[in-house]
């Protein structure tokens, strides 16, 4: 007996692999019904006969989804374009930060300072029934909340190839958004009926701005996380006389590095909000900095200049689509200065601004040029997390709730 | 070999290595009889039942309750998984009795909302303005785009986000708009797309043809053939918005009309893949939009989408109505099970109070309004047939909230639809004469309470690792399908050692959550200077 015999007994791998190959070389036995087929006067036909005709090809089938496929990215394009548009994405940041920021938006900064009257609101003091609320803001975006994703992988650079155990919690994004939203709801439930009558909340409203500098175009994509719109522009009373940063000399890095270059773009301008509508005023723009999904084009991490460089490309962008839209595509120095307010945050630490935009004509250092009052790197708190299975919040600070509500009511 | 070193371990600890004096006062005047008990196999098991609802109702903290209804299954129950979106054609009567809801259709909500109709009516006036300029604002004043996937068809999807947004907007206008002049929603906590889930079972359901054929293969099983098992189910929604308070909301009726015989709701005894409703293997889990802990525990209002109406395979608007009042009964059920959950009631140990929740299903255009009240989540077993209690569902039909939007106005806005959902934020909720929460322990409520280090974290992790239901790192137990083929149907292989569970009369899905070795603990890191002990210890709740 053969060994295979006893393997293909014994092994259902080895019976199925062999199974083929052994029926395969079957002879087919005569059985001797043709010629008795033959003998009786039956006429006996070649079955090959039948099936020598080969199957007709088929068409392919046009598969129909549930929504239009995007046409291809080539030369026929109805967007493409020659000229090359340098983007700057909300999931991008800049390699040089808030200097580079300065030099592709023409604005001188006012650090650590911003307009009076905000400062003012700032001061007052909100009940402790609100902080109380802040709080619990606090801990149901950090704690509370049921949300059970993948987080990022966890590395240790001493041991880089050791796979820790996945963590599953709640992801930058839903953080931030429970976070802002509860904050923004808190202030307008405990502001005037008639404040929150004129201004307007809306979520994930993305903004276009188109503009040119020395020659070569750019273009802004925002996504404000939330954008609070009113129905009359914000307008702040701005100090000429302080130490600002001047617009520096990048050399030898030239300030359009790392912004990718596209060329199928629509050159536009575009904000979200239609004219017909009367609020559509933008008040303060919110930012999420989500760590897991704003990154350097190269893997090295983003650092805090980058952050703050993201602030104020951000609020440039909105306030310029709206000026676009309010003036035209066309217009350099704008008649009255666009005033935006702009808060970004990663849940944690908030970086207040106020942008002054005074010219959409942002070629070269000189003439007139934007201004950004922006306040810096504030805590609301050093912790908050479950520690050996206690909900926990470390040091929570009452300054920041006082801008968030100051920027709402200003 | 582990489970044999066990064995010995607890025989000699158990044998009696002493002997022991006779009790000098054995003997009583009048003998002491133990009670009698009916013995027949029913009874017996019932009791057995009974001692582990007991053992559930005296866990102290919400966490390990959540675990012991998951004890008995290591690789999860085979739940029937209702979705909130998901309605088959004719599920109401199904829903009806899983829910154990009456379904009350009205025109005007019930009379618990009568003394706040004037308020409502006053508000609504004030607010009608913003309300109409907020749906021209999201249905026509902006550029959005939407999230697009193959998972739903794009009017779905357009649907839902265009409500979602209208949602916010006026949860928005009616919440500022209120917040000084009633002071429950200044603290009202809102949630955007929480994670709504509830587990609980369903008795009283034939039992499949499969379980019926094998059940005739033994003897024991022959006067009980169609005997019936329970059904887990799981729900799992994501309304748009919730809003949830420190308190519970009145109730509508009184908590005895509860038990009034015209609100019985005809059983369903048909499997529920009849009609359209499918099991999946998972742990059963309860979640109201938080983790226990949290300060505001009561479900307030909450708002869902109605875009699956889109998807259905139409049988004309009735049937769609239909299932609106399913979708309203599935997820206020859910959300205050759940709820109760957190209080320390289980599918097990039934409600002492009822619980009160507010739901609009809506478009944007069309709202519907449904009020709920949940008197019992007990309907295990027997108790489907034997417990007096149902819970009540108040409904109103779709109502159009305005005609049109014409050059970019609200044409024929209805204020009556405006009033009712001013009435919901109108309602108040109270501070309740009783305790709320009875079952659970004095001290300790919730696992972060617990003092003892080891168990909190322990009992933690193990919680949030059983409800986040992730996949388990060894696949399944399975029969091959040529196992099937050649060795249970055609006995083929019989030279083989049996070593398969279903050779050796095992079924693999039997085995109990805590039937595993616990996490080795590595010489190195066992405390100094000499410890036998080779596991770390493990928490799960003795049931």
């Amino acid at each position: 007996m053969k060994l295979t015999q006893v393997l293909n007994r014994q092994h259902i791998g080895f019976m199925f692999k062999k199974h083929w190959l052994v029926q395969g070389k079957r002879v087919p036995i005569d059985t001797g019904v043709e010629d008795y087929l033959k003998a009786k006067g039956i006429p006996v036909e070649d079955a090959l006969e039948f099936v020598s005709e080969k199957p007709k090809p088929h068409g392919r089938v046009n598969v129909v989804g549930y929504y239009e496929q995007p046409l291809p990215l080539d030369e026929n394009h109805p967007e493409y374009k020659e000229k090359p548009c340098y983007t700057l994405k909300s999931t991008n940041v800049l390699l040089e930060g808030i200097s580079q920021a300065q030099v592709l938006t023409k604005t001188i900064i006012a650090e650590n300072k911003l307009p009076p009257k905000i400062e003012e609101l700032a001061e007052i003091a909100a009940p402790k029934a609100i902080h109380e609320n802040v709080k619990k803001a606090i801990l149901s975006a950090n704690i509370f909340d049921c949300e059970q994703k993948k987080l990022p992988k966890i590395k240790d650079p001493e041991r880089p190839a050791y796979n820790f155990r996945r963590i599953l919690g709640i992801t930058d994004r839903r953080r931030n958004e429970i976070l802002t939203n509860r904050l923004l709801q808190l202030i307008e439930k405990s502001s005037d009926t008639e404040v929150t009558q004129t201004k307007y909340v809306l979520n994930n409203v993305k903004s276009q701005a188109t503009f040119d500098k020395d020659d070569e175009l750019f273009q802004f994509h925002e996504v404000s996380n939330i954008l609070v719109t009113s129905n009359r522009p914000v307008k702040h009373d701005t100090e000429k006389n302080i130490p600002f940063v001047e617009i520096p000399n990048l050399y030898p890095i030239k300030h359009t590095v790392t912004l990718s270059q596209e060329h199928f773009y629509n050159e536009s301008s575009k904000y979200p909000i239609k004219t017909s509508v009367a609020m559509k005023h933008p008040h303060t723009t919110w930012l999420h900095f989500n760590n897991t999904e704003v990154s350097n084009i190269y893997e090295t991490p983003v650092t805090p200049m980058q952050i703050l460089g993201r602030s104020l490309t951000h609020a440039f962008g909105v306030a310029t689509s709206y000026a676009k839209q309010l003036y035209g595509e066309d217009v350099k120095d704008l008649p009255e200065p666009v005033h935006i307010n702009c808060i970004e945050t990663d849940g944690q630490r908030f970086h207040f601004g106020v942008l002054e935009l005074n010219t959409l004509n942002v070629d070269g250092n000189e003439g007139t040029k934007n201004v950004w009052y922006c306040k810096n790197d504030m805590k609301m708190y050093d912790s908050s997390c479950y520690l050996s299975g206690i909900p926990v919040l470390e040091n929570y600070n009452p300054e920041v709730y006082g801008y968030i509500n100051a920027f709402y009511n200003c | 070999m582990y489970r044999w070193k066990i064995h010995r371990f607890y025989l000699k600890r158990l044998s009696r290595q002493y002997s022991q004096v006779a009790l000098q006062n054995e003997y009583s005047e009048t003998p002491e009889y133990p009670p009698i008990m009916d013995n027949s196999l029913q009874a017996r098991k019932s009791r057995k039942r009974e001692s582990l609802f007991e053992k559930i109702k005296k866990l102290d903290t919400v966490e390990e309750k959540q675990i012991a209804l998951n004890m008995p299954r290591y690789y999860g129950w085979q739940c029937v998984m209702l979705h909130e979106d998901t309605i088959p054609y004719n599920a109401m009567p199904m829903i009806k009795c899983y829910t154990r809801s009456h379904f009350i259709p009205v025109e005007n909500l019930p009379n618990a909302y009568a003394d706040t109709a004037v308020a409502a009516g006053e508000i609504s006036k004030e607010v009608k303005t913003y309300i109409e300029d907020a749906i021209v604002m999201e249905t026509d004043g902006l550029e959005r785009d939407f999230i697009l996937s193959n998972e739903k068809p794009i009017n779905v999807v357009k649907e839902d986000t265009i409500a979602r947004s209208i949602v916010k907007q006026v949860n928005r206008i009616i919440s500022n708009h209120l917040g000084e002049k009633v002071p429950h929603l200044l603290s009202a906590q809102v949630d955007y797309d929480p994670r709504h889930e509830a587990f609980w079972f369903v008795g009283g359901v034939d039992i499949p043809t499969s379980v019926f054929k094998w059940r005739k293969k033994y003897s024991w099983y022959k006067n009980r053939l169609d005997e019936n098992v329970d059904r887990p189910v799981q729900y799992l929604g994501s309304p748009f918005v919730a809003l949830r308070s420190r308190l519970p909301l009145k109730p509508l009726i009184p908590y005895s009309e509860a038990e009034n015989p015209d609100f019985k709701v005809p059983k369903f005894s048909f499997g529920p893949q009849n009609v359209g409703y499918f099991s999946r293997f998972r742990y059963g889990t309860n979640i109201p939009g938080f983790w226990p802990g949290d300060y505001d525990e009561f479900g307030f209002l909450s708002y869902h989408g109605r875009g699956h109406i889109l998807a259905r395979n139409n049988y004309g608007p009735d049937d769609n109505i239909e299932a609106l009042h399913c979708q309203a009964m599935k997820s206020s059920f859910g959300w205050l099970l759940a709820q109760s959950n957190y209080q320390g009631f289980t599918t097990y140990n039934d409600l002492t109070y009822p619980l009160i929740t507010q739901t609009v299903i809506t478009n944007g255009q069309l709202w519907s309004f449904y009020a709920y009240q949940l008197n019992t989540v007990v309907m295990h077993n027997e108790n489907m047939d034997l417990n007096p209690k149902h819970n009540i569902c108040f409904g109103t039909k779709p109502l159009k909230l305005y005609e049109t939007i014409e050059d970019g106005k609200v044409k024929g806005l209805n204020e009556e639809v405006l009033k009712m959902l001013i009435q919901f934020y109108l309602n108040t909720p109270e501070e309740r004469e009783h305790d709320l929460k009875p079952y659970l322990g004095k001290e300790d409520q919730v696992v972060a309470d617990i003092v003892d280090d080891n168990k909190r974290c322990w009992l933690e992790d193990t919680y949030k690792h059983l409800v986040s239901n992730r996949p388990r790192h060894f696949l399944p137990p399975e029969t091959y399908l040529w196992e099937k083929i050649y060795k249970i149907q055609h006995n083929t292989r019989f030279h083989e050692a049996r070593r398969r569970p279903f050779e050796l009369d095992i079924n693999p899905f039997q085995r109990r959550l805590n039937e595993h070795l616990p996490p080795y603990i590595p010489k190195v890191l066992r405390p100094y200077p000499r410890s036998k002990k080779k596991f770390e210890t493990t928490y799960y709740p003795d049931v």
